[in-house]
């Protein structure tokens, strides 16, 4: 459990990472992407980085030749502290990043990711290539979906903690007829026309969303439906065979669209356990259970959160990866040091002002949940980022304040003691 | 419970003969002078003619009278009706006056009330009567042209139905119609003109309306009146006793429960002659909904007997010999090969008094959402239970669909619940009592935690199968010891609630189909609409046309009124341009279309949580829309439905909320106290109803 909590932490960081360098710009070709696969030689890329610097002397432009040579021979000396590419594979971001101000800064990344990549790349653009990068943390499991009823049909895909739709078209069938009538052999014929060319649709709308070159590109598919529309297509011989073999779960779903995707997904949790969404799904539904049974072995909000932190009650934190909450360490006059957590846009007079009126001087700030990254292990607690795609995700971000954990024991918060009942309702 | 079920055979049978003697009037007067379709609607009366000689004296005596005074049978007609009417309307608007304590009014209430109460005054006050009436009438007729007066008779219907709803507003329903009527004085007003002249050049037309219209109200007005009556001074004895003031007062409490039921104003269709009803057949799946509704028509004749030997054959081939029944009303393939209802099937038929389309719904799980969709357009509930052992149980525990229907039909709004213990005939069940009785016992307790009242249900033991309770009574040598009405009996004889057929225009858009051109259809909720309107449908906005209207038989008609169930052709818009969930409403007042409102949210059954950010199914009329908590605002305390202050982070299972909530598309909505059919909705998700609720607000 512990491992797998520090690859989600470990994977946050990355995802952050790409966050930050996929923003960054740079003068012309100046910017160094490079990625060793596992059991690459550092003694080849040092090779053809020599033989790169060789070439780039030539550039015509100044500013751009200068700054190409310079973010080669930093990425040369990175590299020199490596005496051989780790397991996973070496990546390598160098170059000169201009920041908000307009200033050139200098930036050298180098670390080794936390499953191996396995690609080969160098790159010299004017920004950062981070799809390798983004990729490793999608390359799980992509399962595909279809959703149809007699309403219209959704395609949707799940990998990681993604989920996606991919199409979604509607259809109008004819319902069931009021009454008999002389024309019902004939409504009927037409009717099942009708359904007929609405599998074929299906049929070949999945045959666009989930064959690439050939190819299937999913692990596994899931036909869900209200009626019989699903099993119809899956004995269907317009059905590609290659996606029929793909088939893992057929579920029963009330509605169609968007929940009835979401609730397939709810279905078919335990063929697909090892996804990250369902893992997510499911710990976010666990902590909705213990508060609905009242259990008093959970909190949420950030102050809460810290409290049960420090009392070291805390199990697991739950957090929502989107959380931009600061981390101020702020000192007054006196000397004594101060913390204090800041929504970014709260005005500074709100925090930045001590309790006797006099101001307070920033000594430090830090993104609150880089600090909680980082500090997490002190408290004996477990991290577990969560995304709010899942619609248990959304509720967390959006009703929790998007943080909480579940305790060890029983922990009573001063407002949750608060004013007692009379008090707490209008008197209308 | 047993007094609401006895109560048709009161108004059947055991008429006292006060009552009767007013029925009589009408009809021996009328008769003559009135064309058929009035004495159509009088149907039901025509048994008292026996009583005829008994009170012939005091007829001549008043037809004389009139015809004196007006030389003139058609006013003499006209003036009866509404004297008559007004005479049963005085006394229930009397009664509830004296219940309150004092109401001064200027309707001669004392005579009118000795009239009913005290027979030795009966024919001097009627006289008297007669003589007010008429005069005031003919002065009217005089003075200004025929529609006018009739358009005067009926504000002064409406105006007494208001002010008798006023007197009462302590019952449930009466306070909602209350809202409805104060609605409808309002728009009266501004259709007064149009009406008057539309109405100028139909005069044959109006002139039947009111009067029948009125008599009918006559009818409905005596039935709380005879109840009490029997109930309190056991009327073997009717005639002669006068009714002393003690008694009376009884009576009148009794008259003040019996309101509940009986509406205080049918506004009945205008030219049909028959109301127009839509029950709606839940329950558990394999309950025998189907079998019923299939059963049901055959035995009205609905379906000829040869298509129903022809479905006989061919179940028996396909090796699903007892469930030709269920066949006729479904008819889909899938439907008939896995013997269960898919779709809501429809269907109509007939019976002496009514007109009644049958709605069947789906039982099983997965086809709650049809079910849903059926359920707004229903007026009656008929929950089918089945006795038979196991199956009963397994449709009543935790995710049964017995309870999850009786919920979700209640929040779509059909007030009036009929249970039918179904499959009586089984061999575990053998007419059992016992077995009766263990189910409704549960049932009755359940029911009430949802949200009907008492009076609002009523049982019955039937089988669908054999058809022993749907038309004819239960045969007696079966069951004993139910002595109560039939199905379509007491269908038949179920006091409607209030149409409201001068209301804006609303009919939210169930299914559409092309069949040379845009085909709608939908039940209309208010208002009505003639051939060649236009109406603007919601929430796109696009203005069209009515081209041609057709009712529940498949035929044409020149105009529809409230709860009937129509098909439109519709002009100026493509069918691709209408989904279900749109709305057809009046260009003067168009329905609201938002994507955010505020709303108080109960919630039913929830595994888990919810919070802000919770996205789920709405079903709101026909529309369904997926929904997302936005904020939750205020919970409500248990009890006393006060707000709290501070707004809840979560709500769970139990709890009431007022939360925002907002869809991705826009739906037609209106606020619960404004319109409530268009004000209510249930909210699902992953396959279960978790909550319902009402719209208290509507933002953006």
């Amino acid at each position: 459990m512990s491992d797998e909590a520090e690859k989600n932490v470990e994977m946050w960081k990355v995802k952050k990472l790409i966050k930050s360098l996929q923003n960054a710009r740079g003068n012309g070709t100046s910017m160094i992407s490079l990625v060793i696969p596992p059991k690459g030689q550092i003694s080849i890329i040092q090779k053809m980085l020599t033989d790169e610097y060789g070439t780039a002397s030539n550039i015509k432009s100044r500013v751009n030749r200068l700054s190409v040579l310079s973010a080669i021979t930093s990425t040369q000396q990175k590299l020199k502290l490596y005496s051989n590419v780790p397991k996973n594979g070496l990546v390598v971001y160098c170059g000169e990043v201009l920041t908000d101000e307009g200033k050139e800064k200098k930036l050298t990344i180098a670390f080794e990711p936390f499953k191996p990549i396995n690609t080969s790349l160098y790159l010299c653009d004017n920004k950062f290539h981070v799809e390798a990068l983004s990729e490793l943390l999608e390359s799980d499991d992509r399962f595909g979906f279809i959703v149809m009823d007699g309403n219209g049909a959704l395609f949707g895909a799940l990998s990681g903690n993604t989920r996606e739709i991919l199409h979604k078209f509607t259809v109008d069938l004819p319902k069931k007829h009021g009454r008999g009538g002389q024309s019902a052999l004939r409504f009927s014929r037409l009717r099942d026309e009708k359904r007929h060319n609405y599998v074929r649709k299906v049929a070949e709308v999945a045959v666009q969303n989930f064959i690439t070159n050939d190819k299937v590109n999913v692990k596994g598919l899931i036909l869900a439906g209200s009626a019989d529309f699903k099993t119809e297509l899956s004995k269907s011989e317009m059905f590609d065979l290659r996606l029929q073999q793909k088939i893992i779960k057929i579920v029963d779903i009330s509605y169609g669209g968007e929940n009835g995707f979401n609730q397939a997904i709810e279905l078919s949790a335990e063929t697909l356990s090892n996804v990250k969404f369902i893992q997510e799904k499911k710990l976010i539904t666990q902590y909705f259970d213990e508060i609905s049974i009242d259990s008093g072995k959970f909190c949420y909000g950030i102050d809460d959160t810290l409290k049960a932190l420090d009392l070291g009650a805390c199990e697991i934190i739950i957090v929502w990866e989107g959380l931009e909450e600061v981390r101020y360490t702020l000192k007054n006059t006196e000397g004594s040091e101060v913390i204090k957590i800041v929504k970014p846009g709260t005005p500074k007079e709100d925090y930045l002002i001590d309790k006797d009126g006099s101001e307070l001087e920033i000594v430090s700030d830090q993104p609150f949940l880089e600090w909680l990254a980082e500090n997490y292990k002190n408290y004996g607690a477990t991290v577990e980022f969560v995304t709010d795609r899942s619609s248990e995700g959304a509720q967390f971000c959006k009703g929790f304040g998007g943080i909480g954990a579940l305790l060890r024991y029983k922990v009573n918060f001063e407002q949750l003691m608060s004013d007692d009942d009379d008090d707490e309702y209008f008197s209308d | 419970m047993s007094d609401h079920n006895k109560q048709p055979d009161n108004q059947a049978n055991k008429f006292d003969p006060n009552q009767l003697a007013q029925g009589v009037q009408n009809v021996n007067l009328n008769a003559p002078a009135f064309d058929p379709s009035a004495a159509n609607t009088f149907v039901p009366n025509m048994n008292f003619q026996q009583f005829v000689p008994q009170f012939d004296p005091n007829q001549q005596q008043q037809q004389q009278y009139n015809n004196n005074y007006n030389n003139n049978y058609n006013t003499n007609y006209n003036n009866n009706y509404n004297n008559n009417y007004n005479n049963n309307y005085n006394n229930n608007y009397n009664n509830n006056n004296n219940r309150r304590g004092g109401y001064n009014n200027n309707y001669n209430n004392r005579n009118n009330y000795n009239n009913n109460y005290n027979n030795n005054n009966y024919n001097n006050n009627n006289y008297n009567n007669n003589y007010n009436n008429n005069y005031n009438n003919n002065y009217n007729n005089q003075a200004q042209e025929e529609p006018v007066a009739q358009n005067l008779n009926f504000d002064e219907f409406q105006k007494q139905q208001q002010e008798k709803v006023n007197a009462t507003p302590k019952k449930k329903v009466l306070k909602l119609n209350l809202k409805s009527s104060t609605v409808k004085l309002a728009v009266k007003k501004k259709e007064e003109p149009k009406e008057e002249t539309k109405e100028e050049t139909k005069e044959e037309t109006p002139k039947d309306e009111s009067p029948k219209e009125e008599v009918k109200e006559a009818v409905k007005e005596e039935t709380p009146k005879v109840e009490a009556k029997k109930s309190e001074s056991k009327p073997s004895t009717k005639e002669s006793t006068p009714v002393s003031s003690a008694p009376i007062s009884k009576s009148q409490s009794v008259i003040a429960e019996q309101e509940d039921i009986i509406d205080p104003s049918v506004v009945s269709d205008m030219f049909g002659g028959k109301d127009h009803v839509s029950i709606i057949f839940m329950g558990h799946v394999d309950a025998g909904k189907s079998t019923m509704g299939g059963n049901i028509l055959f035995l009205t004749g609905a379906v000829d007997k040869r298509t129903v030997e022809k479905y006989e054959r061919e179940a028996k081939d396909a090796g699903r010999q007892g469930w030709y029944l269920s066949w006729i009303m479904d008819t889909n393939k899938e439907e008939r090969n896995d013997g269960k209802t898919i779709e809501v099937g429809k269907s109509y038929f007939e019976t002496d008094k009514r007109r009644y389309t049958i709605l069947d719904a789906p039982g099983h799980k997965l086809y709650v959402s049809e079910m849903i969709g059926g359920a707004s357009q229903a007026d009656i509930g008929v929950l089918v239970i089945s006795a038979r052992k196991g199956e009963y149980e397994a449709g009543f525990e935790r995710g049964g669909q017995s309870r999850e229907h009786a919920i979700l039909a209640k929040t779509q709004g059909v007030n009036k619940l009929v249970v039918v213990i179904n499959k009586m005939d089984d061999p575990t069940v053998g007419w059992s009592e016992e077995r009766y009785n263990e189910c409704i016992s549960k049932l009755s307790l359940f029911l009430r935690g949802v949200g009907y009242a008492k009076e609002d249900v009523v049982f019955m033991p039937v089988s669908g199968f054999t058809g022993a309770g749907l038309k004819d009574r239960v045969p007696k040598k079966d069951c004993p010891w139910y002595t109560g009405p039939s199905l379509l009996e007491y269908l038949d004889n179920m006091p409607l609630s209030q149409r409201k057929i001068n209301d804006p225009f609303m009919l939210p858009i169930s299914g559409k189909m092309k069949d040379l051109g845009t085909v709608i259809e939908g039940k209309i909720e208010s208002g009505h609409i003639k051939k060649g309107s236009s109406l603007i449908m919601m929430p796109n906005k696009v203005s069209v046309e009515v081209l041609t209207i057709y009712n529940e038989t498949e035929s044409e008609a020149e105009s529809a009124f409230c709860g009937e169930q129509v098909r439109l052709r519709l002009k100026n818009v493509e069918e691709e341009d209408v989904s279900t969930g749109y709305v057809l409403s009046s260009i003067s007042h168009p329905v609201h279309t938002v994507t955010r409102f505020e709303a108080q949210v109960a919630i039913v059954e929830l595994k888990s949580i919810l919070s802000s950010g919770f996205s789920c199914v709405m079903h709101v009329h026909t529309a369904i829309e997926e929904v997302n908590f936005v904020q939750l605002l205020h919970k409500l305390e248990k009890g006393t439905n006060r707000k709290s202050k501070k707004a809840p982070a979560f709500a769970k299972q139990g709890m009431k909320i007022i939360a925002i909530l907002e869809t991705s598309e826009p739906v037609c909505l209106e606020t619960y106290e404004d319109y409530q059919q268009l004000g209510r909705f249930t909210l699902r998700d992953q396959g279960q109803t978790i909550a319902i609720g009402k719209v208290t607000k509507l933002l953006n």
